[in-house]
């Protein structure tokens, strides 16, 4: 049986998941480091609060990947839907493909008794998304001149 | 600094274009802060650009936004320092485009600058022995009005507020906290994962197995590939994709293959075990 979990429920969940593809895929890049936390806050809604939260947490240290799988299995089809492809999209973030990452996400899936249409369809969603993050702008304005410069 | 020297002397020997910025700001901290926060910007571009040259040489060109991310992301700048930097670049834009910059704003990121140019001199001369002495504030010109003072003072809170919150956004967005020892945590997870791909290899997954995944991303990095934003053409997508499928798969077959001939020495000991044990030998 199902239910949605907690928003403090739901951090835990989704920094141990992105930890593992993280770690999975050779290390920890800056753009991992960073889109973690972003995807946690705008696309499952979880607050600045409960994403420190989560990894201040002491359960969350406790926590195995086995028991990161158990509770996957618990979550309702979109939740899953979201983390798969959270977690798909920080395995695209350095465009490798590592065989322990593949591991995991089949792993994921499979506790999620996801079908192969559905991953696919995250999978898309965590390419276009890795693709427009390595594509965004940086939000600058254009360099200062050298020239002239001075008050 | 009422004396007439300055925070930034140890600076002239490793770099004199940016010891000469560091000193205008320092000089144009209280008089003009936005004419301080021009200087200190273009002495991080300068310090950027440097770096760059030394580390990442085919990214001097780039902008200073993008230049101090892939300094970062390449390990050449650490992340206190790339903060310290993009406050600099922050509130230097800001400047430039007409917004006022208040002057304990402007004696903020001169501190930040000091800190930033001990590091930068260590990181640049190799074996350079330099300890700057104590950031000491330029004094405020004299006859600074109560009002005035307590103005400032109402900024500093602000200042302390937007820096907290700067601190918790980040700290929020993070996948491992910065006082985590990340290498501890990493190890548990990669041998809790290796431990997970034993039982994977050895039951199988139920739906999609990791063949089909690696299939899945193959394709997905070959149209990442393929994106305006990397740009290698549809044959080199192809042909990066296939490599790192092939790759992947080699692996995938050595855990079954090293699982089966596990498996397949349990069974002939077994065999044994039962002959010995019809012997009676057991």
């Amino acid at each position: 049986m199902s239910s949605a979990p907690s928003e403090n429920e739901l951090a835990t969940l989704w920094f141990l998941t992105a930890r593992a593809m993280s770690v999975a895929g050779g290390g920890l890049s800056a753009s991992r480091q960073g889109a973690g936390g972003l995807y946690a806050q705008a696309m499952l809604g979880i607050s600045e609060e409960a994403c420190i939260q989560a990894k201040s947490d002491e359960s969350m240290a406790s926590l195995t990947l086995l028991d990161c799988l158990a509770r996957l299995g618990h979550v309702p089809k979109d939740v899953g839907e979201r983390i798969m492809t959270g977690v798909m999209m920080i395995a695209y973030s350095d465009q490798t493909m590592q065989p322990l990452e593949v591991r995991w996400a089949s792993m994921i899936a499979s506790a999620m008794s996801m079908d192969v249409d559905d991953f696919q369809r995250c999978c898309v969603n965590a390419r276009v998304m890795s693709s427009m993050m390595a594509q965004a702008p940086d939000a600058e304005v254009p360099d200062v001149p050298e020239a002239g410069a001075g008050a | 600094m009422s004396d007439g020297s300055s925070n930034f002397g140890f600076l002239d020997r490793c770099d004199p274009r940016v010891a000469h910025l560091a000193r205008q700001a320092e000089h144009y901290v209280h008089s003009d802060p936005d004419s301080c926060l021009f200087k200190l910007r273009l002495m991080i571009e300068l310090m950027a650009k440097r770096l760059a040259s030394m580390a990442l040489p085919n990214l001097v060109a780039a902008d200073l936004s993008s230049m101090l991310g892939a300094l970062e992301r390449d390990g050449a700048l650490p992340r206190p320092q790339a903060d310290g930097m993009h406050a600099i670049r922050r509130d230097g834009n800001a400047a430039v485009h007409g917004n006022p910059t208040p002057s304990p704003t402007a004696m903020r990121r001169l501190r930040d600058a000091h800190r930033l140019s001990g590091w930068y001199v260590r990181n640049v001369v190799r074996g350079a022995k330099v300890q700057p002495r104590d950031f000491v504030p330029p004094s405020a010109p004299a006859g600074t009005s109560s009002e005035e003072t307590e103005v400032h003072d109402r900024i500093e809170e602000l200042e302390d507020r937007i820096e907290l919150q700067r601190r918790r956004t980040r700290e929020s967005l993070l996948l491992f906290r910065d006082d985590e020892h990340p290498e501890g945590v990493q190890k548990r997870y990669r041998i809790e994962l290796k431990a997970l791909e034993m039982v994977a290899v050895a039951a199988g997954e139920p739906l999609v197995d990791a063949d089909f995944v690696a299939l899945v991303m193959a394709m997905d990095l070959e149209a990442i590939y393929e994106h305006p934003s990397f740009g290698l053409d549809t044959r080199d997508a192809r042909r990066r994709a296939e490599k790192q499928l092939a790759d992947v798969k080699d692996v995938l077959d050595s855990c079954e293959h090293d699982y089966l001939k596990e498996r397949a020495e349990l069974v002939k000991e077994m065999q044994l075990l039962k002959r010995r044990q019809l012997r009676g030998e057991v």
